[in-house]
């Protein structure tokens, strides 16, 4: 049996599935500061009557780390950046003690200055003095050479031992210095509280007889063990929304189109999944005010819910931001979207006559019937999810390329789905997909898709290999793998089998080694180095991931 | 600002040439491991394929459009195009299209590729803006190390685009031309300036050049847009020319220059310029801070100016204020000299595929002053031991008379017959309708 326990900002949703049905379900509303307690509590309520035995895989979601960089309740971290030629160091804004450092590395890991190694004990001495207990250290192009941020972490030890440092090659391989920076500063910031939370998970589970193997849910709706995944606690933020997304997956027939509208009382939540697959944000997340290197789906997030007040505006209506409280004909104190489905007959929740009375105040205002104010209130709504669901199919169409057959390959693609999960009123997904000309979908257990989600994600992995013949050797940029490359002829045959031995060690060391036949290439490029007229050498990009999907075990799909 | 960085990862005109895959593959390193595209003052777009008629509304291509542009030379004309909406629709201050391949070398009549230049992007994105928009006066500021004879050729008898080139001496360097008497057709003298500078002129000559000369007649000239055809080989580790630019006095350029819209040209030290020049370029059209931006081995006053390169400079700056200031009187006396026809002859090498046109082009000296005359050009091109294409194009440009653009199509209609001619191209650039009608074929396209 299967257990998925996503947490909500409002409810945490639980399902226990075997044999690719969800054989039961629990609600418990989310106490964002006893996370641990309501995790448990809605665990506890699910397998009431199962033996721990038959549980075969846990899969949760957390808010913790989303919370605590919200409240800024993260721990607080100097930086020591080594920053070389470029941009002004001073104008990243990257708040906190930032020391900065003579010394340099070009884009090809050649060092280009030598580490200013006083400056860097002055650093350290410094950043001692002010009291802090972690550091992170990064050099700009430190994923393509080390040696430096090594260094500094040695010095920064010497100076203050048992200090943490953290570094940037660590924290991920990708180009982009300040992300990296960030991402070095949030990973470092939350590992403490994070590793707490997850001892005390892995204790309660334990006490639960529960013996299966325990996952936590990351954002680009892949699953990692619990134990590794310490070392990556900032790919535990924005779990919701790719939990809905992998359920609508998991709900849907494979290979297709969809929009995921996830609805929720004030705000709605909308995702692609392009041919089956998900589609990822082209950059790394945003995290409060940090842009960040963690991958995660391509969401947008309206303000608008089935509790958003409605206000008029002129002879039209105008939707949230805020909430109303729950819905008039539930009791509330403002005409509510929910209301005016109540009156239109597109749901059944609430008393009809109360949204009567809400739609009726609102036509008041209007100078309209109150089935007039509710067709307002509904077409309003459905053209403004409309207008961000074509952005996003916009914004996917002109995301940036880099070689002539992206331009040339990259068409206009329609939903053929437009898929309702969530806890919110799902009236509106129909009117919606009508408008797209697509199929308006709401499955069974929409409610929970969400956990259905986490329940059935399978382990992803990404894996950045480039290989410089000239220079002799290659790198993996997640976790920083060197080696030596003697051949120059070394072909881009080799250095795809070479990814491929990578990652799946990779994926061993990760505790997912069973996933490692499901990685694929997804880039592989070689670049001709020609100085003199004659080749010198080459530069060989492969990257491979295992990307977004569902484990085998998984066989409820959609059969819609 | 708007940028645009289509580094075309997989194409090149051959492997070992320096237009190949991994020209932008460092820059691409850098200005993505500076974080640029997610600066709030950068925004970047995607690229799309410039269409057909872009091309034929700046070129006579031979044998055709398709013949002569692959998927790559659209996309890097398409990409001035998008940036040129968004500036025009004043989404952006102004835009980078960081893109190849290049452009400057590329005459009004394409045969193939010269200087590496297929078609001129800088042409095709004025003449779409000028179309599409209605401005009139626009300013190209050639800052590659070679002369941007391409660009000049094109605009050489148009009065209301100034074309000012500096470049290396073009007695040391190709294309071997660009020197201060070429000046413009006789309707626009004063409206092409080149100024040669002598090989090893580091930043401080430019910017004396910007400062004494390029600014003032910007500001004399009030252009609608200034672009600037942005070649990087100015650089002092150029492997194909010999100037001692840095990347720092190519983001001083663009700061002092403030051009509305630039185009990366040429520029070949792959590692050890561009990704710095690049990174300058972007950070000082953005409004930011570049004084970080420096090549490893650089140092300021690595390069000196000599006093005699100072004299030699500022005598050829003396020279051309004096053209641009008689510019009037220049004017009325070369069409005087004239008479009812204009005519010169140019003998235009194509290095890349190797090709030798002979060129007559005859401008009509209308006697309304307000008209600047269409214009027919002969060309005759020998490739290699072999064929050999022979074409007559006829030109009608922007705010050409009633009349003269009917003697301009009846000279196409007439030249239709002529058995010389193996293509005969038609421009209007009043009704945007350009034509090609090619005599082997007996068919006509409408572009």
């Amino acid at each position: 049996m299967l257990i998925g326990i996503d947490v909500g900002g409002t409810t945490t949703d639980a399902v226990l599935i075997d044999k690719g049905k969800v054989i039961n379900t629990s609600k418990v509303p989310t106490d964002q500061d006893h996370l641990l307690e309501c995790l448990m509590s809605a665990l506890d309520e699910l397998v009431r009557e199962v033996s721990p035995e038959k549980i075969e895989r846990v899969v949760l979601s957390t808010t913790l780390i989303t919370n605590l960089i919200a409240e800024g309740k993260t721990d607080p971290v100097a930086l020591i950046m080594e920053p070389g030629p470029g941009m002004n160091p001073e104008g990243y804004n990257l708040g906190g003690e930032v020391q900065i450092v003579r010394g340099a590395i070009d884009y090809r890991g050649r060092e280009i200055q030598a580490l200013d190694e006083d400056q860097v004990k002055n650093a350290a001495a410094k950043i001692s003095e002010r009291g802090y207990r972690k550091v992170a250290v990064a050099s700009k192009f430190g994923q393509r050479n080390h040696s430096h941020e090594e260094k500094m972490r040695e010095i920064v030890l010497a100076v203050s031992p048992g200090i943490q440092v953290e570094m940037g090659h660590r924290a991920s391989g990708r180009l982009n210095f300040p992300r990296r920076m960030a991402t070095t500063m949030l990973k470092i910031a939350a590992q403490d509280r994070y590793r707490e939370f997850a001892r005390e998970i892995a204790e309660a589970i334990s006490k639960r007889k529960i013996e299966a193997p325990i996952y936590i849910l990351k954002a680009d709706g892949g699953t990692l063990p619990l134990e590794t995944s310490v070392e990556y606690p900032v790919e535990t933020i924005f779990s919701g929304p790719a939990a809905s997304t992998m359920g609508v997956l998991a709900l849907t027939p494979p290979g297709q189109t969809s929009v995921v509208v996830d609805i929720g009382g004030t705000t709605t939540d909308l995702a692609l999944i392009l041919d089956g697959v998900p589609l990822m944000s082209s950059e790394g997340a945003k995290v409060n005010s940090y842009l960040t290197h963690i991958r995660a789906f391509a969401v947008k997030s309206v303000a608008l819910g089935g509790d958003s007040l409605v206000r008029a505006a002129g002879d039209g209506v105008a939707l949230g931001p805020e909430r109303a409280g729950p819905a008039y004909c539930l009791g509330g104190p403002e005409p509510t979207p929910t209301d005016a489905m109540r009156l239109l007959s597109m749901i059944s929740i609430g008393e009809r006559s109360l949204a009567e009375e809400a739609m009726s105040n609102l036509g008041k205002d209007l100078g309209c019937s109150a089935g007039e104010a509710a067709q307002k209130v509904v077409d309003t709504a459905v053209d403004e999810l409309l207008a961000e669901i074509n952005g996003m199919f916009l914004a996917w169409e002109l995301e940036p390329a880099y070689r002539v057959w992206e331009i040339l390959q990259k068409e206009k693609i329609r939903p053929q789905n437009v898929v309702g999960v969530g806890g919110g009123s799902l009236g509106l997904v129909p009117l919606v997909a009508e408008r797209l000309g697509a199929r308006g979908i709401i499955p069974e257990n929409a409610t929970v898709a969400n956990a259905i989600g986490a329940a059935v994600a399978r382990p992803t992995l990404t894996l950045t290999f480039r290989a410089d013949t000239e220079r002799g050797f290659y790198n993996v940029a997640e976790d920083g793998t060197t080696g030596e490359i003697r051949d120059r002829k070394f072909s881009q045959k080799e250095a795809e089998a070479m990814a491929k031995r990578l990652i799946i060690e990779r994926a061993e060391m990760m505790g997912i080694k069973e996933y490692a036949s499901e990685a694929v290439v997804t880039a592989s490029e070689v670049f001709n180095m020609v100085r003199g007229w004659s080749t010198s050498g080459r530069i060989l990009d492969v990257n491979m991931q295992i990307p977004a999907g569902l484990i085998p075990e998984w066989t409820g799909g959609g059969r819609v | 600002m708007g940028l645009i960085f289509f580094p075309a990862f997989d194409w090149a005109i051959t492997p070992t040439h320096p237009e190949r895959e991994e020209r932008l593959l460092y820059t691409r390193d850098q200005i993505f491991e500076e974080g640029l595209m997610d600066l709030p003052q950068v925004e970047e777009y995607k690229p799309r394929l410039a269409e057909l008629k872009d091309i034929a509304r700046v070129h006579f291509c031979i044998p055709s459009v398709e013949s002569l542009v692959t998927e790559a030379h659209l996309i890097a004309a398409g990409s001035t195009l998008v940036l040129a909406d968004a500036y025009m629709k004043k989404e952006i201050t102004n835009a980078f299209a960081l893109v190849r391949p290049p452009g400057h070398h590329s005459m009004r009549v394409a045969h193939g590729n010269r200087g590496f230049c297929n078609v001129n992007n800088e042409a095709i994105m004025v003449e779409y803006i000028r179309r599409k928009y209605g401005i009139r006066r626009v300013a190209i500021i050639d800052t590659d190390v070679h002369h941007g004879d391409g660009t000049q050729d094109i605009f050489y008898h148009d009065p209301d685009v100034l074309f000012i080139s500096f470049h290396q001496d073009g007695r040391t360097l190709y294309p071997g031309s660009g020197f201060v008497d070429e000046q413009g057709g006789p309707k626009a003298i004063g409206r092409t300036i080149n100024i040669p500078l002598p090989p090893e002129t580091p930043d401080e000559g430019i910017h004396l050049v910007l400062e004494e000369l390029v600014l003032p007649i910007l500001t004399e000239f009030r252009p609608q847009l200034v672009v600037n055809s942005a070649g990087q080989d100015n650089h002092y580790t150029d492997p194909l020319a010999n100037m001692r630019f840095s990347a720092q006095g190519y983001a001083k350029l663009n700061e002092m220059l403030a051009p509305d819209i630039a185009v990366l040209e040429g520029g070949y030290a792959i590692e050890t310029a561009l990704p710095y020049v690049n990174c300058g370029i972007i950070l000082a059209m953005a409004g930011l801070d570049y004084s970080n931006v420096r090549e490893p081995d650089y140092h300021p006053g690595r390069f000196a100016m000599s006093r005699a390169m100072e004299a030699n400079i500022t005598g050829t700056i003396e020279y051309l204020q004096g053209i641009w200031e008689a510019r009037e009187e220049l004017t009325a006396k070369a069409v005087e000299r004239a008479g009812p026809f204009f005519r010169r002859h140019k003998n235009i090498f194509y290095d890349t595929d190797g090709i030798r046109e002979k060129q007559t082009e005859s401008v009509k000296m209308c006697p309304d002053k307000s008209c600047p005359g269409y214009m027919t050009i002969d060309t005759d091109a020998v490739r290699g031991y072999g064929s050999s294409d022979s074409g007559f194009g006829v030109f009608v440009p922007l705010f050409a008379c009633k009349r003269c653009r009917e003697e301009a199509r009846e000279e196409y209609e007439a030249h239709k017959t002529d058995s010389r001619y193996n293509y005969v191209f038609f421009q209007d650039k009043n009704s945007d309708n350009f034509r090609l009608y090619s005599a082997r074929m007996h068919n006509e396209r409408v572009y």
